[in-house]
């Protein structure tokens, strides 16, 4: 069995464990499970999964908390699925390190898409020199950005804030994490730049800037940068 | 609290000036008469005596008046009726004269001084008239029962310049004393068995009463025709309470009427309260039972038909299309349910933030791309539109559901548009359809929950609206709703807005 299809389910109501075995194991995913977060450490550490689905409401420690625990030593992805879906949960999540979040009820196909996009990313590294994403290519290196070979002209703030999101492509990116990375720790409240810069990046890179598929908005969370 | 009888009697130390007065008086005027010592005029001296004993009753009380009318007698026989200095009398006739001068300086001062109480008996009955017209006017004008008590508490500290207490029952015959005991040094000597006493035998107890005389205070019953209201204590003077029962009896009773017209009043308006609440519950209850089991027959049928039967591959198809649509619609019948008693139990908090109205109505048409897709989207958002201040998320809702509701009630391939502007300091959002739009009747009843036009297709809960109007009166915005000349809806989202200083931006470029 391929490593890499090895799926860790952590959550406590049955009939949800049964719908992701079965439409896990459609895409070829090999799942096992954990009703509680002491097994669903015990379980991480000893089959080394490729991924977590993790659900917050556990019965015996708190999903968030739980989250910190694992980042101090899994370094694979976590996606979260929760009902909770709240934009300070959310946030929250992400913030304790979660790779992306997903609320119940949720479509399975969406799901697939996010668990695949996370352990490719995973794959990959963050260090390609040369990425490519449907039109678009960027060169991290020379800092030119291609859109359908040709050559796009960005400031030097786009293309700082292009390949922030590209390197995290598949993730959801909270607004206080870009504006940090790229403005530094004084312009994390300046919404107002990110907003204007993402609609600049827009128009340049997207085929239809008023119906965008690459730079994709998480309502009152952040940014994904996607394919 | 003491009460100083300032209106109604004189204290002690007040009455012994009086008597040091009357000799005073006396004194001076025999002093005066002086140079009438003689034995032609001293009846003369006599009239003078009588006219100053006169006035002397007119002040003050029976005690001094009656040792004025002595201390004259004897001042007039010692230094006036000859032989001088003595309190001998020589001539029967003066001696006669010197008896009737007694008895007429103690009946004239005797018949004045009655003649001021009776006065002063009238005045008291006018006061306590006024005190109690007062009472009444100003009762009639409080409204509630804490506003009752603090008028009448005013009202007896105008009166009787003393303070009062009023222990108010909570409802249930139940006195609350919380009001009295939440700071120990202001905590009066109430005495809570007295006051359970008075309450429940609705009779006076206390100081100056027959039972618990030696209580620091007087306690009074307030009682009603329907409830007793509560207890009243206060601290007076003997002289200010006494030989007044008819008095109290109506002054209390007035403050009782109030109390209790105020309790009756409060009861009624939770009788319908609770009244509207419980037709609330059942609508909420028909429309839940029928608009949940409509989805949950669908899944239930469609997933027992393709457990059991041999169907066609194209059926299939269809009837997992039903199962995913019956459970999107009940998942968003209980969003709208949540949204509701998160907006009405005041849950729901504004996270603004800088808004690109562009993605926020992409986002809102992308989530209702099924629907849409078979209507005319037309968006118009000004090239320079700036970016407003807003919970993204919150708007995303409230466009999504005018959306929705637009799509659910225009026929399909028609034309639905949405326009954003920012005017007069406010973002304006406006979506219009070309459906048959609203009776004029309901204008004003759409945005109420569980309103529905009679006869509508679209089913639901009559919450979508409902929950638009919620989440823009929540930015502090508001929404109209109108018929367009093409007859459809309208809706105009208004919500004050601030926009960002560009400038500061350019820097870091």
């Amino acid at each position: 069995m391929n490593e890499n299809k090895n799926i860790l389910i952590i959550d406590d109501e049955v009939q949800i464990r049964r719908l992701l075995e079965i439409s896990l194991s459609t895409y070829e995913f090999n799942t096992f499970f954990a009703a509680n977060g002491k097994d669903g450490l015990i379980a991480a550490a000893t089959h080394s999964p490729s991924l977590i689905i993790l659900d917050l409401g556990l019965p015996d420690i708190d999903g968030l908390q739980l989250l910190l625990k694992f980042r101090e030593w899994f370094t694979r992805p976590i996606i979260v699925l929760s009902v909770r879906n709240s934009e300070e949960d959310i946030i929250k999540a992400l913030d304790n390190g979660a790779n992306d979040y997903l609320t119940k009820p949720f479509r399975s196909g969406e799901l697939i898409a996010r668990i695949r996009a996370a352990i490719r990313m995973n794959e990959k590294g963050k260090d390609t020199p040369l990425m490519e994403f449907g039109s678009i290519n960027i060169d991290m290196i020379n800092h030119v950005v291609r859109k359908n070979g040709e050559i796009v002209k960005l400031t030097s703030t786009e293309f700082s804030l292009l390949s922030l999101l590209a390197k995290n492509s598949g993730r959801v990116l909270t607004h206080q994490f870009i504006l940090k990375e790229i403005w530094g720790y004084g312009y994390v409240e300046q919404t107002q730049y990110l907003r204007v810069f993402i609609a600049q990046l827009r128009k340049k890179i997207e085929d239809n800037p008023a119906n965008p598929l690459l730079l994709i908005t998480e309502s009152g969370i952040g940014y994904r940068f996607g394919s | 609290m003491k009460g100083t009888g300032r209106v109604y009697g004189l204290p002690l130390k007040t009455r012994f000036y009086q008597y040091l007065l009357v000799i005073v008086i006396i004194g001076l005027t025999t002093l005066a008469c002086s140079p009438l010592s003689n034995s032609q005029s001293y009846h003369i001296v006599s009239f003078i005596l009588l006219f100053v004993v006169a006035m002397l009753a007119v002040f003050m009380g029976i005690g001094p008046v009656l040792l004025a009318s002595t201390t004259s007698a004897i001042a007039w026989n010692y230094f006036f009726i000859p032989p001088f200095h003595t309190f001998h009398i020589e001539k029967t006739e003066d001696r006669l004269m010197f008896i009737s001068f007694f008895i007429i300086a103690l009946l004239n001062g005797i018949l004045t001084n009655r003649i001021r109480r009776q006065e002063r008996l009238v005045r008291d009955r006018e006061n306590q008239t006024n005190a109690l017209f007062q009472l009444t006017g100003e009762l009639s004008k409080a409204r509630g029962i804490n506003k009752v008590v603090e008028v009448a508490g005013n009202d007896f500290k105008k009166h009787f310049d003393a303070h009062s207490w009023f222990i108010i029952q909570d409802g249930n015959n139940r006195l609350d004393f919380s009001p009295f005991f939440r700071n120990e040094n202001e905590a009066p000597a109430i005495d809570k068995t007295i006051v359970e006493q008075v309450f429940n035998s609705s009779t006076k107890a206390g100081r100056f009463t027959g039972s618990f005389q030696e209580a620091a205070l007087t306690y009074y019953p307030l009682t009603g025709t329907r409830l007793n209201p509560g207890v009243i204590a206060f601290r007076i003077e003997r002289s200010v309470y006494e030989n007044r029962d008819a008095f109290w009896n109506t002054y209390f009773t007035q403050i009782s009427n109030a109390l209790e017209r105020e309790f009756l009043g409060e009861l009624a308006i939770k009788a319908r309260i609770l009244d509207e609440s419980d037709k609330l519950y059942n609508t909420l209850f028909n429309l839940i039972s029928h608009e949940f089991r409509i989805p949950i027959a669908t899944i239930m049928g469609a997933s027992d038909t393709l457990l059991i039967s041999q169907t066609s591959e194209k059926n299939r198809e269809e009837l997992y299309n039903e199962i995913f649509k019956a459970s999107a619609r009940l998942n968003h019948l209980i969003e709208n349910l949540l949204n509701m008693s998160r907006l009405e139990s005041g849950k729901i908090s504004l996270r603004s933030d800088w808004c690109d109205v562009n993605d926020l109505v992409n986002k809102a048409s992308k989530n209702l791309k099924q629907e849409l897709e078979k209507y005319n989207l037309v968006t118009v958002i000004p090239e320079d539109m700036p970016l407003v201040k807003l919970d993204f998320g919150l708007m995303e809702h409230v466009l999504y559901n005018l959306l929705l509701n637009s799509c659910q009630h225009s026929p399909a391939t028609t034309t639905i548009r949405v326009e954003a502007a920012y005017n007069n300091g406010s973002f304006i959002l406006k979506v219009s359809d070309s459906g048959p739009g609203f009776p004029p009747q309901v204008l004003s009843d759409v945005f109420n929950k569980f309103f529905r036009v009679d006869g509508s297709k679209a089913g639901g809960l009559g919450l979508g609206l409902s929950i638009v109007r919620g989440l823009v009166e929540a930015h502090n915005g508001t929404v109209t709703v109108e018929n367009e000349p093409n007859g459809g809806a309208g809706f105009t989202v208004t919500i004050p807005s601030e926009i960002p200083d560009m400038e500061e931006l350019k820097l870091t470029e």
